[in-house]
């Protein structure tokens, strides 16, 4: 049985963010937008769903009197990381399978 | 990435394999501050042994420079953290390394000004050596590895030489632990920049 695909993980942009996120301890929004190459508006409604998934940690803070939005990955989110590549590899290996 | 596209495997493999190294790719760090006490030490030794080879006095200590380069080294720190825009899994363990080594420094020399200093360079350049070969280990940063043995190798061979040598051992310390590693990271920093533009 090939394992299910998590539909959050499964999408473009939200797989970009989690890549990212997974590679370092925490990032801002300005990163993750340079990074991605995504519009500041297309990944403020990603970085939402991955957030209220529980995937990712979200803080607004200030940085000299400017508004600073910093993401983290979280331990769901780092399982659901890890299953989504265990996931992908049985099917692309599918003789590596139980 | 306008469209919540649906991805292949394949692709889905390639784009994490893509922003993993992108990630990676940001860990560059200007390295001015290993160019800054480079420099220091390698100006402090080489003081040093001019005035005990040369018999001649600065009629100040050339190592309270050090403490001098402190300032500037918060104030670039704070600037560059204020410009980075994410924190690496790494550097809270480089922090508390980095303090760790200079606390080391700063009870040895306090010990030294106590009980004397005629052989504690060898204890220096133990130390030099430590938070360097560690640095070099985890960002696998082969200069920085081989400034740290270099460190350890004249700190051994610093037993058996005079203090004049000694500086010269200390010298050659400052250069291959900090300065050329800090000045090959600057480098870096800058072939990434032109090619960001």
């Amino acid at each position: 049985m090939f394992d299910e695909l998590d539909p959050i993980m499964h999408s473009q942009l939200r797989l970009a963010v989690m890549s990212l996120l997974i590679s370092v301890k925490e990032a801002d929004f300005t990163f993750l937008r340079d990074k991605t190459n995504s519009t500041a508006g297309n990944l403020s409604v990603q970085v939402n769903k991955l957030k209220d998934a529980g995937y990712i940690d979200v803080t607004k803070q200030f940085r000299n009197n400017y508004p600073l939005t910093v993401c983290k990955i979280t331990r769901k989110g780092i399982e659901s990381f890890e299953n989504y590549v265990k996931a992908l590899k049985s099917y692309m290996n599918p003789e590596t399978l139980n | 990435m306008e469209k919540e596209d649906q991805l292949t495997e394949q692709e889905s493999l390639k784009l994490i394999s893509e922003m993993i190294s992108k990630a990676k790719g940001s860990y560059v760090t200007k390295g001015i501050a290993s160019i800054v006490w480079g420099i220091l030490i390698v100006v402090c030794s080489l003081l040093t042994w001019a005035q005990v080879q040369f018999r001649f006095s600065l009629g100040f200590d050339v190592w309270l420079l050090v403490l001098g380069a402190v300032i500037p080294q918060v104030f670039f720190s704070i600037k560059e953290k204020r410009q980075k825009n994410y924190v690496g899994h790494d550097e809270q363990s480089m922090r508390y390394l980095w303090a760790t080594f200079g606390i080391c420094i700063f009870i040895l020399s306090f010990y030294n000004m106590h009980f004397g200093d005629e052989h504690s360079t060898t204890l220096y350049m133990m130390l030099y050596g430590i938070p360097t070969f560690i640095t070099g280990g985890i960002f696998r940063f082969r200069p920085m590895i081989y400034g740290g043995l270099i460190c350890w190798i004249l700190s051994v061979a610093s037993v058996f030489t005079p203090f004049s040598v000694d500086m010269l051992f200390m010298a050659a310390c400052g250069l291959f632990a900090w300065l050329i590693p800090g000045i090959i990271l600057w480098r870096k920093y800058l072939v990434q920049k032109t090619s960001d533009v």
